[in-house]
């Protein structure tokens, strides 16, 4: 038996030279140090993304995705196939985890800044992937034709038209057409299976392997103190502990999906009046709530387009903390690059708390 | 102008031959020289009771009654109208009788003032053909000259003669096509074959009449919902005089019709709810041709709204039965006034069940079985479609999808619905066809909600074993991490 | 080297760790395989059973002529001779489940996948069928044609 597993190795080794990646994985090892922790987020963001690739392919085998057929096709998901309803609602809850765990990565390797030299296109390729993955959320919302679904993409597309000159083709490109209809919904459904996997793979494929290539960054002054310098092999030590924490969240999510599972609502009509309580998804809350506050003139400007415009400008700058966040760069500690990283995390939480309660 | 000239010829002749006449001309010129003429309006106006209550021609007709010269008595700058034309007509009557000071004081009448006010809101207030005027003026009904008291025979207001008195234009097809052509012109030739009418028409003034339920000034057009023939209005309005047990007494009915009425199934929902589809009093007992249904007509009237119920009792073998013992159809199981919702319970062999009446184990035994079996096939059926209710309920509540099996439980109340209208067929065989289909929805619905509830346990059983089997390979991978770890360490 | 001077007791306890460590792991592919295969069963949908449709007025069939009729979601072979006789048969081929067509010239009941050929009772006459097509009732209710299962 081993003998026979070996002759495989070989015979795949003399061909890819399987000995080399062995050991490039056996020499790379993982700083140990008091931020450790978070090296382990961005596994998890991986391991949920492959839940929602696997979950999602699943979900295409039976999901037709129509004005007259996409709600239908969802219920029966959940009532006639076997397993169906643990697979859509782990798709459902994995979705929402996934953007959480990929928050708190980003979070923490902003705070540990490590997006400096060399790993800003790292930064780069992972913030895309955020935003992809927010895009992944919000056209998959729309897909089940629901209607909570149905009028939150009708705000949500709605808040993009309002950006002065792009806005409108823009909000028109993502309804393919002026209203959301059967349409957008074919549109989503295209982005979400797609576009969006299709892009998040070419990104997902060089963070990974810039990831690979450069190594764990090391926090700033981690190498100033050799003495205290402790490492981990990457195999098999750390990947075990990755695999250890991926069977929990496994779990977690299943908890979830059996004891919460997600609801399916009512069938969008599109002539319904729109119902109460209308909410996007919790991560998109904070922008959401914080257009309600902003009065509806600013100095001649209306409100709502001060705001996207606003926001838009401060994920800009967020997304090209490398470029300008020179002490980090230098190796040194930059304590305002904290202060507006502790700025954004507090007003995240708090509008999204103010939004959830609203 | 030659007929004035003739009447002034004979007025001359008049003074000359009766010179002994002149106190006449003292009181009421008009009337001596009308009466005179043998112009019967005079004649007529003489049996008047406004005659006798001391009111002159001039009074409706205006001019000066003390003057014998017809020229100034009749003199339009003495006031003189003639013929009053139109609403003149009913303003001049108005004048008294609306006026408390003329009615009560001067005459001590105890005739309503109202009664202009009241015509004037009625159906019949309405602008004739013409435009000019209304309808109808209070001549219309109660005559112009030789108007009596309506409880004067003679009067054509008086019980007896009303009838004929409102057919003069309601029984007129011609006219009445000008106001309202959808309105029958056949309640008089209805109103004769009713009780009622029969009474009236033999001189009993107590039977009602038109006036007694459709009212007098006030008449409202009955999809008026003021009216008193209203259907919500209608039930009071008969109980008026069927519930006045004095007043009923000698016509050999009872008098607790409306009480029982409004206890039944069908006065809580026209009385209560105001369910316009209920019937009244009128749509049994007919409205200007009321009678009592006869035996057989019961299912025929019932039938017309509970129309399958009569249609299969009309082919069951209850009908002949039914008939060749004179028992009212519907009636002997239902009653007819007190009509109670019926319940399951009226059907079977025990307790307030109506079949037992007449099968019984011992003599009718093949209607005691049907019943019977009946009754226990609607049980189960019912506690068949109360357990899957209950079941679908509980699948819901435990959040699985069952959308389909609650469609289903439609069907069953459907199937159970109908069972109890095929109850009148009286045929097991019918109704055990129907029942069939309810116990087949009723065991896919259970068998739908069991298996729902069973999934619902075995997600959770699954996820208990599924975590086990994770949080073993956990730890002991965990564990596993551990040995390497030390090695590594020792091997260091 | 050092495996041999590990008490035995901790070289058995090494043994159970792998095996529970090997067990756990394929009861736990199992129970992510069971459920995913378990999903890619398609489930049996409710067809709903038909028993008979009907097809349209008599006048509007010609004589001599042939018609596909959809009944419940098999096609069905409504034929009319030249005489006016009325036939119908399940129009699934008995040989490799092509749909079969009436043909006016030939007269007989055809499939256009081998030349297989029927006469105007469903009885296999030419090429590779293996045995006659499926009956079904024809029924004249007044000027309404109904097709209906043999029952």
């Amino acid at each position: 038996m081993k003998n026979k597993l070996r002759g495989i190795f070989h015979w795949i080794d003399e061909r890819v030279n399987l000995r080399d990646l062995i050991e490039f994985m056996g020499k790379k090892y993982v700083p140990i140090h008091e931020h450790s922790v978070w090296y382990y987020f961005g596994g998890v963001s991986l391991f949920l993304f492959i839940i929602q690739v696997v979950t999602g392919i699943l979900l295409l085998l039976y999901y037709k995705g129509s004005e007259e057929l996409a709600f239908e096709s969802i219920n029966f998901i959940m009532s006639k196939v076997q397993f169906g309803w643990l697979i859509r609602s782990i798709h459902s809850w994995a979705a929402n985890l996934f953007i959480l765990a990929a928050i708190i990565h980003m979070f923490s390797v902003y705070f540990t800044r490590a997006y400096r030299k060399p790993r800003e296109i790292t930064w780069l390729t992972g913030m895309a992937m955020l935003f992809l993955g927010m895009g992944f959320g919000f056209s998959g919302y729309l897909l089940p034709w629901n209607e909570l679904a149905f009028f939150a993409t009708k705000v949500g597309t709605d808040i993009a038209g309002v950006v002065p000159l792009i806005g409108k083709p823009i909000m028109i490109l993502m309804r393919g057409g002026d209203d959301v209809t059967g349409a957008t919904l074919s549109r989503m459904f295209g982005f979400h299976v797609a576009i969006f996997p299709g892009l998040f793979a070419v990104f997902l494929g060089v963070h990974l392997l810039l990831v690979q290539r450069q190594g764990m960054s090391e926090p700033l002054g981690y190498e100033d103190s050799p003495e205290t310098q402790r490492t981990m092999p990457f195999f098999p030590n750390f990947l075990l502990r990755d695999l250890l924490l991926w069977l929990l969240v496994l779990n977690v999510i299943a908890v979830l999906a059996v004891l919460f599972p997600w609801e399916l609502g009512q069938k969008a009509d599109l002539f319904a009046p729109a119902p109460s309580g209308i909410k996007p998804e919790w991560y998109f809350l904070f922008m959401f709530q914080s257009l309600k506050y902003i009065p509806a003139q600013v100095l001649f400007v209306d409100g709502e387009v001060l705001g996207i415009l606003l926001f838009g400008l401060a994920g800009l700058l967020w997304t090209l903390v490398p470029f300008w966040d020179r002490k980090s760069a230098a190796g040194k500690k930059s304590r305002w690059t904290t202060y507006a990283g502790l700025f954004v995390v507090l007003y995240i939480i708090l509008f999204t708390i103010l939004g959830w309660l609203a | 102008m030659s007929e004035r000239f003739g009447l002034r010829v004979m007025f001359i002749v008049f003074l000359l031959v009766s010179p002994g006449k002149a106190s006449v001309f003292a009181q009421d010129q008009c009337l001596a020289c009308h009466e005179l003429i043998e112009d019967n309006h005079a004649a007529l106006f003489k049996r008047d009771i406004h005659h006798t209550k001391g009111l002159s021609c001039a009074d409706c007709h205006g001019g000066d009654a003390s003057k014998e010269d017809m020229e100034t008595a009749m003199d339009p700058k003495a006031g003189f109208i003639g013929i009053p034309q139109g609403d003149r007509i009913s303003e001049t009557c108005a004048k008294c009788h609306s006026n408390a000071a003329t009615m009560v004081k001067q005459y001590d009448s105890i005739l309503p003032l109202d009664q202009m006010e009241h015509l004037q809101t009625s159906v019949h207030w309405d602008l004739s053909t013409s435009g000019k005027e209304h309808i109808v003026q209070c001549t219309s009904c109660h005559g112009a000259h030789g108007i009596v008291p309506k409880a004067n025979r003679n009067s054509p207001v008086h019980p007896l003669n009303i009838p004929a008195t409102c057919a003069k234009c309601h029984s007129n097809a011609t006219f009445m096509r000008d106001y309202n052509p959808s309105l029958p012109v056949d309640q008089l030739e209805k109103y004769k074959t009713s009780v009622h009418g029969k009474r009236n028409e033999g001189g009993d003034p107590k039977a009602a009449e038109c006036a007694s339920c459709h009212g007098s000034h006030e008449i409202l057009a009955a999809n008026d919902v003021r009216s008193r023939v209203y259907p919500t209005n209608l039930p009071l309005t008969c109980s008026h005089c069927h519930s006045d047990a004095a007043y009923m007494r000698g016509y050999g009915i009872a008098s607790d019709q409306y009480e029982q009425f409004a206890k039944s199934v069908h006065g809580k929902a026209l009385l209560e709810k105001k369910d316009l589809g209920a019937p009244a009093c009128n749509d049994c007992h007919g409205n200007h041709g009321a009678v009592p249904p006869g035996v057989e007509s019961v299912s025929k009237v019932c039938g017309t709204c509970h129309a399958l119920n009569a249609e299969l009792f009309a082919t069951s073998p209850h009908k002949k039965a039914f008939d060749s013992r004179k028992l009212p159809e519907c009636e002997t199981c239902h009653g007819n006034h007190e009509i109670v919702a019926a319940t399951d319970e009226l059907l079977g062999v025990k307790g307030r069940a109506v079949c037992a009446w007449c099968h019984k184990e011992d003599s009718n035994i093949k209607g005691y079985y049907t019943a019977r079996t009946m009754r226990a096939l609607t049980d189960s059926l019912i506690a068949a479609e109360d357990s899957a209710i209950m079941l679908v309920a509980e699948a819901e509540q435990k959040g699985m999808e069952i959308g389909e099996a609650k469609f289903k439980l439609r069907e069953i109340r459907q199937a159970r619905l109908e069972t109890r209208t095929k109850v009148h067929s009286f045929n097991l065989k019918q109704f055990q066809e129907v029942a069939d289909g309810g116990f087949t929805d009723a065991s896919a619905v259970t068998k739908q909600a069991t298996e729902a509830i069973d999934q619902y346990y075995f997600r959770r059983w699954g996820l208990l074993v599924a975590s086990l089997i994770i949080t073993t390979l956990a730890v002991s991978l965990f564990v596993y991490i551990r040995r390497i770890e030390n090695e590594q360490a020792v091997n260091r | 080297m050092e495996n041999a001077e590990q008490p035995l007791s901790a070289q058995s306890k090494r043994d159970f760790l792998k095996f529970i460590l090997g067990g756990s792991l394929l009861a736990w592919i199992a129970s992510v395989v069971y459920p995913l295969v378990a999903y890619l069963k398609p489930p049996k949908q409710a067809e709903v059973e038909v028993t008979s449709v009907k097809v349209g007025k008599l006048q509007d069939i010609e004589k001599d002529s042939g018609q596909i009729v959809k009944f419940g979601s098999k096609p069905v072979i409504l034929v009319r001779a030249a005489d006016g006789k009325l036939a119908a048969f399940g129009a699934t081929c008995t040989h490799l489940d092509c749909t079969v067509q009436f043909r006016k010239d030939l007269g007989v009941i055809w499939c256009a996948c081998h030349n297989g050929k029927y006469d105007l009772t469903g009885r296999n006459i030419a090429g590779p069928p293996p045995r006659p097509l499926d009956p079904l009732r024809v029924i004249v209710r007044g000027e309404e044609v109904f097709i209906s299962k043999l029952t």
